[in-house]
Formats: structure tokens, C-alpha cells, sequence
């Protein structure tokens, strides 16, 4: 059998013409340079360059350089309010998540607590919901026609609840919305932390609270800790929650400042909207070096395998404990959600709700009578799709070489590619009007004001996020995958086609929906960015509020929660199609 | 296939991998390629299936050039099978898709094969014990079940070169002992040559026709199983393949006087390699040494360790200052005197 083989092997491979000349060769790498370099040049140019433009715009005036706008800065009594509202704020409602999230995590994962499933999608619904929307549910839930008043005038007629438009409401809305990001994170570390560790604190001793909290508790620090801090970055990012808490209120921070500096106009608005800019950069940046540091850290467990088994049994505090906990999510998501979708079915603020006074209209008039609405929507459908189709393939490209073939080249890159996203987005915003006025001095491509800088900031702030999830897709995949398909003759085409896609395909889904969902609902880059006719939905809905048009803007939320729904939806039921064909390895 | 290795070298960055490797590899032939981990063994096997490049050297397939430092044919282009070190099955497909995946995707697959690919599956699965199995996915399979379905894969296109990368290293110490059986027979029913990489030494002295003994990047000796055992060429390969005991002394032609003995002991040892005369060392494996009652004479030394393994004892022995390990039937106590000789019926092989 060999030796037939081996002579007709021979034949077949002098035919094909063995090596590759070496001219070939070189040639095809002086178009792996020129690649090389073109990728090079554009990561510089769409992620480097913008943040280079703000920091540079504030230290120049006409006359040079100059620390100015700074100095002016620091002697306003304003700033010095904004910056103590910021401060406050931040860490008010990353301590709230913090003390959140922890005990949902605990809970989560060590306990034998009923519906895992069910309540983690809850948990995370609450982060997935853009932050305005949360802040509409929450608003219309404890305004003087919500759920709440009614509540309270069971038992005091004059009694009213606590106003949302506060710092401690702006708090509160923030600290329930990031405090997913601490639980995902110590989940993760919780799991993590072997069951044996606990076991020798018991054989050596200690009682179940000493356990906790001598071995449990510093395994998880680090984890804890990041996990703390990405809601310390997220929350100096928001500019939701506060432009629609704060600012008809007259409290600022950080970001809104910004915004409204740039919006106010006025001389030198950018400039001085580009110093605070850097400041608010600067603490952002302090706080991400921080993060890795305590993340990189807490590796030390990363190769342990996940513990899914419960490690306590909660016995009869079962029924209790499960009870507070659905209570608790129902009430800090589902009641508000639902009193803003009832709100948006009213046919005016004031009126009672009964079922006469239940109405379309609101509706009808979001989708139907008013084109600049329909034009946003419409805005905003095509600006996420090709934003995702652009993420989809740049992102999952970029995941397969920095897993594959990792060099100091695409760690810098991926470094840079992820400023747009940890910069608080109304900076990054600012860098990109910066830039695309005159991205090469006497080149004015004229985009700035049209959908092109819409989607070229979405592409650029969310490319990261496509590029994780396909990058933690890669890694489940191992490379002896592609190599057993190649062995077995496959080509490059084929190795995507037939294994790398179809193993790669939920996790990139999964990513790819995350930036969807994100650019659909986008409000902070957008409010700075867009002009009339390229509104977008965030913008709209932002732009009801300012107004007073209440009923308008909870339709339109509720209509993206809907949205959200669906999607989610979809999604489960592809990875549960996927699921079906063949589990993981 | 022939395979011919030319002075291959392989660096990565700072760090070289192998160093000036020369080897032929006959038609059909079984391969095992022994050394510890980082020896550069892996290297050269995924070098021989075309993911990586020598850094310099080449190798020829069938007389033509493979591999060079300035042109590689890339591994679908050659007709090659390989089975991992961790099965990497597809968990999307089944069986039965697995081993189809070469038959049609693989260009040089041979037409008879390519036309009756039904029954080619069928036979791959039937000759690796599976053919009950056809339509279950990866993930219901059982360790044994998962390499058979990779060495199925591997064989399925009828490749003349097999590759094996530790393929028994995954599995229980039970499971391997049947899987070499297996594989024994794989290599008989296909005929084709096999380059099988393994630590194990056992592995490699019980399936291969030629082992390759590597350390370091570079290949310590080239020889049959018997003579690699028996006729190690270097300490290495003494103390890493035949677990011998380095006895220092010093020779007098064909005889060896162990250091510490007076001259009163004298070892024949005409079929020891040159690097051990020369230096005064002796290469004596565990079992060739016999333990006896002192007064049987030889060199006298003491049990500093026992371990009982059911049908024979492992003892450390002291003695003439030197410590070595000895496999012997007769049970002794903790401390006891013994004598040790060597009987002179050793290094008779076929």
C-alpha cells in the first residue's frame, strides 16, 4: 500500500513544482511590510492622533504655548464645585456598586440559591439597558405621577418621594446600573479561588466567618478591586445619567461640563472644553494604569478552572434570602421600567391612569408624525449596522492575530485601540471634532457635521470591544484546531469556513451584539458630534428631556427596551442553536 | 516517504531549539523520537509537518525540498497525518465528520479513496475500533475513544508520513499499555512511516523500529531499541533511557575496577562505548546487578532503601562510597550487608 502511494505522491508533487522561488518569497513579504505599515499608520491616525489634537489644543493659544486655559480654570469657583460634585458622585455610586455587586457575587456563586440563570440575566439586564433609560424608568418611578407617590399616598396623601434630580439620586441611578460590572468581575474571582483553600482554613480551625474572611476575602481583593475600579472609570465616563439627573438641576460634573462648554460655544470654548478635557483624561487614565496593575495581580488564579458548585447551603434562609434577592432586582429594574412604560402610554403627564386614559398616541406620534424622529431612528439603525459589519471584521481579524500571532507590534496597537473606549466618551468626542476639522493641516474633508464622524467615533470607541470578544473566542479555540485542519489539507479558506467560524461564531455574536446594542443607544459621543439631520435615537430621546417632553421620550426608551429584549432573545436562542450542534470540547 | 534532514537548525529569538539535526528516515519506517521536555523533539516534528522553518539546513520528502531556511511547503500542501498531543478534535463535527474532512478536503487525496469515501470511513473506523460510534460528537466520547478518532482522522486520507505528538501522554497509565497495541497496529495495517515523538521511554523502546534520542536540540544517538538500552553511547542516554547507575572507576582494557573495591572486583565490559572508557564510568542498569549474601564475595554494601513493586524489590545500595539502585527478587531488610556482582551472562541480545 506504501509504496504504491509514495510513487504516485511523487508524481503529484513534482507536478504542483515543490518550493516557493525565492523571489516569491520576498515579495510577499515586502507586502506584509506595506500591510504592515499601512496598519500601522492608520491605528496612529484614527486612535493616537485625536488624543495627540486635544492635549495639544490645550497648551496653544495665538501665541504659543501656554498653560492658560489651566490656570484660568483653576481659579473659577465653578470648576472647583464641578469637581468636588464629580468626586462625590463617582465614588459615592462606585462604593454602591462595590457593596452591591460583592454580595450579589457571594451569593451568586457560593451559595445554593435557586434560578442562577434567571437572576444573572436580570443582574445584567440592568447594565445592559443604556444608562439614560435607566434613569427615565427611575425618574418616572419617583416622579409625582409614579408608581411610588401612589405607593406612598396609601399612607400619607401629602407624603412624596425622594427627587431623583439630586446628587444622591444621580448616585443612587449610577451605583445600581454599573454595579453588574463588580459582579461579573468577582463572580469570576470567586469561582476562581479553590474549594480546597477553604477546606484547610476549616481543618485548621476557623469558623465559617473567619474562612470568609481570612482566606476568601484576600483571594478575591484583586478581583474585587478591578472590578471596583471599572466602576470608578465607567462613572467618570457617564454623561447620561447626570445631564438628565443633574443638569435641569443645576449640578455638573466633569463631563457634563464639558459638554456644555463645547455646546455653550463661545471664544475659545474648545479650548477650554479640550484642558478639562485632559484633566478629566488624565484621572480617567490614573485610575485604567490602576486597573491593570490590580487585574495583572489577581492572574495568579486565572489558571484555575471555574467551580460551578454551590459551596454553602443556605437551608432555611433559602426561601428568604432567594426572595430579597428576586425582590430587590424586580424592584431596581423591572417596577421602574414598567412605570416608565406606563408613563409612555398616557395621553398627558398630568392625567390619571385608568384604561380610558391608555393611548397610542405617544407612540404614533415617535414613529409616524414626526420625521426627524423616524430620521433618527433611521439614523441610528444604519450607523449601528455598519458599524457592527465594520467591527465585525476589522475586531475578529485583529483577535486572530493578536491570539496567533502576538508581537510587541499588536499589543501596542491593541494599547492604542482601546484609548477611544477607556477615555471618558465626551473626551474622546472633543478629540474627534479636533481632528476631522483638519486631520492634515490645509485638508478640510468637510465630514465634520455629516453621519461619516458619527461613524468613525463609533467605529473607532467600540472596534475594543468586538476585538476582546473575539480574542477570548480565539483562546477557547486552540491553535491545534487550525493545525488539524491543516494537516488535513485545508487551505486558509476552508480552516475559517469550516472550523474557525463556526467555533468562533457565539462568542463573536455575543461581542458583535454588544456593539450594536451600544452604538444604537449611544448618547455621549453622538450629543457632541451630531447636527440637524444626523440625529441619532440617544440624541433624540436627550433632546425630548431637555424639552419637557416627557411622554415622548419614555416611548421612545420603552421602544429600545423592546429592542434590547429582542436581541437578547436572539442571541440565546443562536448560542442555544450552537449549543445543540456540539457542545464544547 | 523517505525524509532526509540536512543539518537542520531551528532558533526562536535568543533561544535555539535544534542544533545541526541529521536524519534519515526510511520508507514505512517507525520513529520514535525520546527526550525530556524542551529537548527539541516537538520542534522537529512540527518542522517535519511544515508549521515551522528551519532556520538554516533542510529537509528533503522524497528527494525534493521541503523545508529550507528561504522556502517552506506549508502543511496542506504536503501528504501528511498527524495526531495531537490533546486530540484537538473539532467539537462541531462528529466522528464520522472528522474523518471525512481530510478524504475531501485534502487535494492529494488519492482518487480510489476520494470516489469511494464512504467506504473509506467505514474502513478507517472499523480498523480503529469506532464504527459503532459513527454519529457521536467529541464531547461523548471517552479519552481512548477521542485519540482513536484523531489517529482515524490522521490515517483517513491515506497519508504517507504519520505523525504522532505524545498521542498517549493524555491518556491513564492502563489505557496507554492498550493504545500502543493500537497504534502497533495502525502502523502494520497502513504501512506508511511514522515519526512519533514521546518522554516516555517505554513508549518508545516497545513500538518503534529506530529511536532518535534527543537532548538540548541535538540528537544524543540514533539506534535500534536494543541497541540504544544496551549499548548506550552517552551519560545521557544511559541515565535517561536504560536508567542506569554511572559506576566510577577506572579501566584496564575490557575490564572495569570499580572505584573503593582494592582490585579485587573485576567487571567485563567489552561492549561499553568508547565516552565511558574514557572517562572511568561504567553504565550498569538496575536489573543487570545482582544482590547476594556477603560471603558470595564481590563488592560488599548496604540497603539504604527499600521499595517493595510486587514481583521484585528497588533497593538503593551504598557502596564504595557510591550510591546506586538495583532491581532484585530476593527481599532484604533496611541496613543489611549484601554483596553486589555482575553475573556474566549480560549483554547477550538478538
Amino acid at each position: 500500500m506504501a509504496t504504491s502511494n509514495t510513487s504516485v505522491l511523487k508524481a503529484e508533487t513534482g507536478k504542483g513544482g515543490g518550493t516557493f522561488p525565492r523571489s516569491l518569497l520576498s515579495a510577499s513579504s515586502i507586502g506584509r511590510y506595506g500591510l504592515l505599515a499601512l496598519g500601522a499608520a492608520a491605528t496612529f491616525f484614527f486612535f493616537v492622533l485625536p488624543i495627540a489634537k486635544l492635549l495639544l489644543l490645550s497648551v496653544q493659544n495665538e501665541q504659543g504655548f501656554t498653560l492658560s486655559y489651566y490656570t484660568e480654570l483653576f481659579r473659577q469657583e465653578r470648576f472647583w464645585k464641578v469637581l468636588r460634585h464629580t468626586f462625590v458622585i463617582v465614588l459615592g455610586s462606585t462604593a454602591l456598586s462595590m457593596g452591591l455587586g460583592v454580595v450579589a457575587a457571594w451569593l451568586m456563586a457560593y451559595t445554593d440559591l435557586k434560578h442562577k440563570k434567571l437572576l444573572n440575566l436580570l443582574i445584567v439586564l440592568v447594565f445592559v439597558l443604556p444608562s439614560y433609560v435607566l434613569t427615565l424608568s427611575w425618574s418616572s418611578f419617583m416622579g409625582t405621577q409614579g408608581l411610588m407617590a401612589s405607593f406612598l399616598h396609601l399612607f400619607d396623601a401629602g407624603a412624596k418621594p425622594w427627587s431623583m434630580y439630586s446628587v444622591g439620586g444621580i448616585i443612587f441611578v449610577m451605583g445600581i446600573h454599573h454595579f453588574p460590572l463588580v459582579y461579573l468581575f468577582t463572580l469570576n474571582v470567586l469561582k476562581k479561588i479553590p474549594r480546597d483553600l477553604e477546606w484547610a482554613a476549616k481543618t485548621g480551625g476557623a469558623g465559617k466567618l473567619k474562612t470568609i474572611a481570612q482566606v476568601t476575602l484576600p483571594l478575591a481583593f484583586p478581583g474585587i478591586t478591578a472590578g471596583g475600579l471599572l466602576v470608578f472609570l465607567a462613572s467618570l465616563d457617564n454623561f447620561g445619567i447626570p445631564a438628565f439627573l443633574g443638569t435641569p438641576v443645576n449640578i455638573s460634573v466633569l463631563s457634563t461640563l464639558i459638554y456644555e462648554e463645547i455646546i455653550g460655544f463661545g471664544p475659545s470654548a474648545f479650548a477650554r472644553g479640550a484642558s478639562l478635557s485632559v484633566l478629566l483624561g488624565l484621572i480617567a487614565i490614573a485610575g485604567t494604569l490602576l486597573q491593570w496593575f490590580t487585574v495583572r495581580k489577581s492572574k495568579a488564579t486565572e489558571t484555575t478552572r471555574m467551580d460551578e458548585e454551590p459551596r454553602y447551603a443556605l437551608g432555611k434562609a433559602r426561601a428568604w434570602v432567594g426572595g430579597t434577592m428576586w425582590g430587590a432586582l424586580i424592584l431596581i429594574t423591572i417596577v421602574p421600567l414598567l412605570s416608565m412604560i406606563t408613563l409612555s402610554l398616557r395621553k398627558s403627564y398630568g392625567g390619571k391612569l385608568n384604561w380610558n386614559t391608555l393611548t397610542l398616541d405617544n407612540y404614533r406620534h415617535v414613529l409616524f408624525d414626526n420625521p426627524t424622529i423616524w430620521r433618527a431612528i433611521q439614523n441610528s439603525l444604519t450607523l449601528s449596522l455598519i458599524t457592527l459589519a465594520a467591527c465585525l471584521v476589522i475586531g475578529t481579524l485583529f483577535a486572530f492575530y493578536r491570539v496567533r500571532k502576538p508581537s510587541k507590534l499588536n499589543k501596542l496597537a491593541e494599547l492604542a485601540i482601546s484609548i477611544p473606549y477607556t477615555l471618558p466618551g465626551i473626551v474622546f468626542a472633543l478629540s474627534m471634532i479636533l481632528v476631522w476639522m483638519e486631520p492634515i493641516p490645509g485638508w478640510n474633508p468637510g465630514i465634520y457635521g455629516t453621519t461619516t464622524i458619527l461613524l468613525i467615533a463609533y467605529v473607532c470607541r467600540f472596534l475594543v470591544l468586538q476585538i476582546r470578544a473575539g480574542v477570548t473566542a480565539f483562546m477557547q479555540v486552540d491553535a491545534s484546531m487550525e493545525e488539524a485542519a491543516r494537516i488535513s489539507g485545508a487551505g486558509a479558506w476552508t480552516r475559517w469556513k469550516a472550523i474557525l467560524l463556526p467555533l468562533l461564531l457565539p462568542g463573536i455574536l455575543g461581542g458583535g451584539l454588544l456593539v450594536f446594542l451600544t452604538a444604537l443607544t449611544e448618547l455621549t459621543v453622538s450629543a457632541l458630534l451630531y447636527s440637524s439631520g444626523t440625529q441619532t435615537i440617544g440624541v433624540t430621546i436627550f433632546g425630548f428631556e431637555q424639552a419637557g417632553k416627557t411622554l415622548y421620550s419614555t416611548a421612545l426608551s420603552s421602544l429600545i427596551v423592546l429592542f434590547i429584549f429582542v436581541g437578547a432573545g436572539l442571541l440565546q436562542l443562536l448560542q442555544k442553536g450552537f449549543a445543540r450542534k456540539g457542545g464544547r470540547n | 516517504m523517505t525524509i532526509q534532514l540536512r543539518e537542520v537548525c531551528k532558533t526562536f529569538g535568543s533561544y535555539t531549539a535544534l542544533r545541526n539535526v541529521n536524519l534519515d528516515i526510511a520508507d514505512g519506517e517507525f520513529v520514535a523520537i525520546l527526550g525530556p521536555s524542551g529537548c527539541g523533539k516537538t520542534t522537529l516534528l512540527r518542522m517535519l509537518a511544515g508549521f515551522e522553518q528551519p532556520t538554516s539546513g533542510e529537509i528533503r520528502m522524497d528527494g525534493e525540498v521541503v523545508a529550507g531556511a528561504s522556502s517552506l511547503i506549508p502543511p496542506e500542501k504536503r501528504r501528511i497525518g498527524m495526531v495531537f498531543q490533546h486530540f484537538a478534535l473539532w467539537p462541531h463535527m462528529n466522528i464520522h465528520e472528522h474523518v471525512r474532512f481530510p478524504i475531501r478536503t485534502h487535494k492529494k487525496t488519492p482518487k480510489a479513496i476520494r470516489d469511494n469515501e464512504a467506504a473509506r470511513i467505514e474502513q478507517v473506523l472499523a480498523l480503529v475500533g469506532l464504527s459503532h460510534l459513527a454519529k457521536r460528537m467529541p464531547h461523548e466520547l471517552s479519552g481512548g475513544q477521542k485519540q482513536r478518532v484523531a489517529i482515524a482522522r490522521a490515517i483517513a486520507a491515506e497519508p504517507s508520513l504519520l505523525l504522532m505528538d505524545e498521542p498517549l501522554s493524555s491518556l491513564d497509565a492502563l489505557l496507554r499499555m492498550n493504545m500502543r497495541r493500537e497504534i502497533q497496529s495502525v502502523h502494520r495495517e497502513t504501512g506508511s512511516a511514522v515519526v512519533y515523538v514521546t518522554h516516555d521511554q517505554g513508549e518508545a523502546l516497545s513500538m518503534a523500529d529506530r529511536i532518535v534520542v534527543m537532548k538540548e536540540g541535538r540528537i544524543e544517538q540514533i539506534g535500534s531499541p536494543q541497541d540504544i538500552y544496551l549499548k548506550p553511547e552517552t551519560e545521557f542516554v544511559a541515565q535517561f533511557v536504560s536508567k542506569a547507575n554511572l559506576v566510577r572507576g577506572h579501566w584496564d582494557n575490557d575490564m572495569f575496577i570499580p572505584e573503593g573495591s582494592g582490585s579485587s572486583v573485576q567487571w567485563r565490559g567489552s561492549e561499553v562505548a568508547g565516552y565511558f572508557k574514557s572517562n572511568g564510568l561504567y553504565p550498569v542498569r538496575p536489573d543487570q546487578l545482582e544482590l547476594g549474601p556477603v560471603q558470595d564475595g564481590g563488592l560488599v554494601g548496604q540497603v539504604a532503601n527499600v521499595q517493595f513493586q510486587g514481583k521484585e524489590f528497588n533497593y538503593d545500595i551504598i557502596a564504595a562510597g557510591q550510591q546506586w539502585e538495583v532491581i532484585s527478587p530476593v527481599p532484604y531488610k533496611l541496613n543489611d550487608k549484601v554483596s553486589v556482582t555482575i553475573p556474566q551472562r549480560e549483554l547477550q541480545y538478538a
